[in-house]
């Protein structure tokens, strides 16, 4: 197994696997800083570059560009506010307030810094669970997967503030994310759901252009209303790169929360059908619930370093942990796997058993892609952090129009309908709304994500077991678990002995 | 904000929540189950925040929702005002624009009108911003991706 480990770190070193997984990390990058067209979107337009080159080349070309989509996309979110990525939105909340309160730099390099702990987090697992995986993936039917996004929505509590009020909120914008998930045609019945007679919403409703809506219109709209830079009419005095080392730093004062948050990722990874979306959203919520007390929790949605190391160490750990059903059984853990799988046919490649014996080596080349084309995509970034920065001192008025064409051509590439920027500019009214009104985002995009899972997975719970999956051991488990998860924040209140009343009116 | 307005909204969300539940009423079980177990629950909870709204002062329902972006206050309310209504109406101009003329043209007319009128940058620095921006998507998405931008309502009425 060893000596495979090497053979693939040999592999991927080779000039033209090298060159190629550079060449797709450039592209990787860029479609990374742009909403819309996501890892998965690219990895279909580049599927027909690769039918000439070796599997190793064809994977280091793909994965290579993959990995760094997950990493960039996390510049924009902390920059202007607008989600790079889908995979990405989780970093806009703490990460955007840092640079509008002049520490771009020190979010970034947090960002960054996490992103790489947690692809190595993931490309470790990923080469070492590949053999023992197996029983885990097999354990997990649509009713222990239905649980799995249960516990996500519970996650609420952790994403909704404190106190019985913003409780309220929180989950009803929840429950309102997880109704919006069931516009469109229902699969099993053929449904139509929602429709209001418009050909458009059968598909029901796309996640970016709601995402972008939701999270970057309200920003633009209050860029614009300040009149300023995003870092605000700071003293020329004050070093915005200057925080590069800080956020690094960051990172490895809340080692433990990265690795955690991390371990969240490659879970959510291996799971069919959760991906990214999710993961970033459990991980920040639990950088939430990795707060001491309230008065430690207060920070979160303002700025507080950990709401970035959270998702971004799972956004990436996660690309290693979807990596693991798909090279091990050929089951996609999400829509970029699906497509990723496609490639493997084109390679001649059959996942499973295989992958394991005879193309060990390749299996591991994939792994030690993850790892380079993150530890480079790093260290270029890191040295022009600095750079990167100084776009948040940029007079307000003449970064605006471009972060509306990144909002608006992001939204449109998702699907190229103009219906996208219709719903791109409703979700935005409402999100402006909702933030004027103290009502919060995250919950509503998180049962968003949500919703369609979840309602799959009951339907088939139900279909298969009647109510007796209920009654499951695993189910039981995690059960007992959605309920620690809605109880925490308030078991962490009664513990460290601060007042509900202070904080619910 | 007032309490009217908080009221309006947790009622725009009970709103939804009836007219979800009412649909789904009306749909085979299989469809109808999901969305009427979360219209159900978000019409109570918007109801309760409804009622919450009437009966709280607007200073106290003010920090509920703590882990969200705080709008900036430093700006005097009527200028607030006429600066968001002027950014939603480039939005909306610019929407209309992409269905009338299509990305490739939108993207420059936008651009150029908006670094001119609302940035006053001077027609030299909006060429040159406008010809960076557009040889960014053009290159990125017409010559990388492949993926050409489609007409305009406008070119397809000509048969352009």
């Amino acid at each position: 197994m060893l000596e495979a480990l090497f053979d693939g770190l040999g592999l991927i070193l080779q000039w033209k696997a090298f060159s190629l997984m550079l060449v797709g990390m450039g592209i990787g990058f860029v479609i990374g800083l742009l909403p819309g067209i996501g890892g998965a979107t690219t990895l279909a337009l580049m599927l027909p570059f690769v039918f000439k080159m070796t599997p190793v080349e064809a994977f280091a070309f793909l994965l290579g560009m993959h990995s760094v989509a997950a990493t960039t996309g996390d510049i924009t979110s902390i920059l202007f506010g607008v989600p790079g990525e889908g995979l990405s939105a989780a970093t806009v909340v703490d990460g955007h307030p840092m640079a509008k309160r002049g520490e771009a730099a020190r979010a970034l390099g947090a960002a960054l810094m996490s992103s790489l702990v947690g692809a190595v987090i993931g490309a470790a697992t990923l080469a070492v669970s590949i053999p023992i995986v197996r029983p885990l993936v097999l354990t997990f039917g649509s009713p222990e997967l239905f649980m799995i996004t249960l516990i996500g929505i519970a996650c609420i509590t952790s994403l909704s503030g404190l106190g019985a009020r913003a409780q309220i909120k929180g989950f009803a914008m929840g429950f309102l994310g997880l109704l919006l998930a069931t516009i469109g045609q229902e699969r099993q019945s053929g449904t139509l759901r929602f429709d209001f007679g418009l050909i458009y919403l059968w598909e029901g409703l796309d996640l970016i252009p709601v995402l972008v809506g939701i999270f970057a219109i309200p920003e633009i709209i209050d860029l614009a209303k300040r009149g300023t830079a995003i870092a605000g009419d700071r003293p020329a005095a004050v070093k915005l790169g200057a925080g590069v080392w800080e956020g690094i730093k960051d990172t490895f004062r809340h080692f433990w929360l990265v690795v955690r948050c991390s371990a969240v990722g490659v879970l959510v990874g291996i799971l069919p059908g959760a991906g990214g979306g999710v993961a970033q959203w459990m991980a920040y919520a639990h950088a939430v619930q990795s707060a001491k007390d309230a008065k430690d929790r207060e920070g979160f949605g303002k700025g507080d370093v950990r709401g970035v190391l959270g998702p971004g160490s799972a956004n990436n750990s996660k690309e290693g942990g979807d990596l693991i059903p798909t090279i091990a059984f050929g089951v996609p853990g999400s829509g970029a796997m699906a497509i990723l799988l496609g490639a493997f046919m084109i390679m001649g490649l059959m996942p499973g058993p295989d992958m394991l014996t005879k193309h060990l080596a390749v299996t591991y080349s994939m792994v030690w892609t993850l790892v380079i084309a993150n530890v480079i995509t790093v260290v270029l970034c890191l040295a022009t952090l600095g750079h990167l920065a100084k776009l948040t001192r940029i007079r307000g008025n003449l970064i605006l129009p471009f972060m509306l064409l990144l909002v608006f051509v992001g939204s449109y590439t998702a699907n190229r309908q103009i219906a996208d920027l219709l719903v791109t500019l409703a979700f935005g009214a409402l999100g402006y709304v909702m933030v004027r009104l103290d009502w919060p985002r995250a919950p509503l995009v998180l049962g968003f994500v949500l919703g369609k899972l979840a309602e799959t997975y009951l339907f088939i719970s139900m279909a298969r077991y009647g109510f007796s999956w209920l009654t499951q051991p695993l189910v039981l488990v995690l059960i007992a678990l959605t309920v620690l998860v809605v109880a925490y924040p308030y078991i962490q209140e009664r513990r460290h002995g601060v007042p509900r009343k202070v904080h619910a009116d | 904000m007032p309490t009217r307005a908080r009221a309006a909204f947790s009622l725009f969300v009970a709103a939804l929540a009836a007219y979800a539940v009412v649909s789904a009423w009306s749909w085979p079980s299989k469809a109808g189950l999901f969305p009427l177990v979360m219209g159900t629950a978000l019409l109570a909870l918007a109801l309760v925040q409804f009622v919450l709204d009437l009966r709280s002062k607007a200073e106290a329902a003010q920090g509920a929702a703590a882990m969200e972006l705080a709008p900036s206050a430093e700006v005097a309310p009527e200028l607030a005002r006429r600066r968001t209504v002027a950014t939603f109406a480039w939005m909306a101009a610019f929407v209309v624009l992409v269905f009338l003329v299509g990305f490739s043209l939108a993207v420059p007319l936008f651009m150029f009108s908006y670094l001119m009128l609302q940035s006053s940058a001077g027609a030299w620095r909006s060429l040159a911003l406008t010809a960076a921006a557009w040889g960014f998507f053009y290159g990125l998405f017409e010559r990388l991706l492949r993926l050409p931008f489609g007409a305009g309502m406008i070119q397809t009425w000509l048969g352009l």
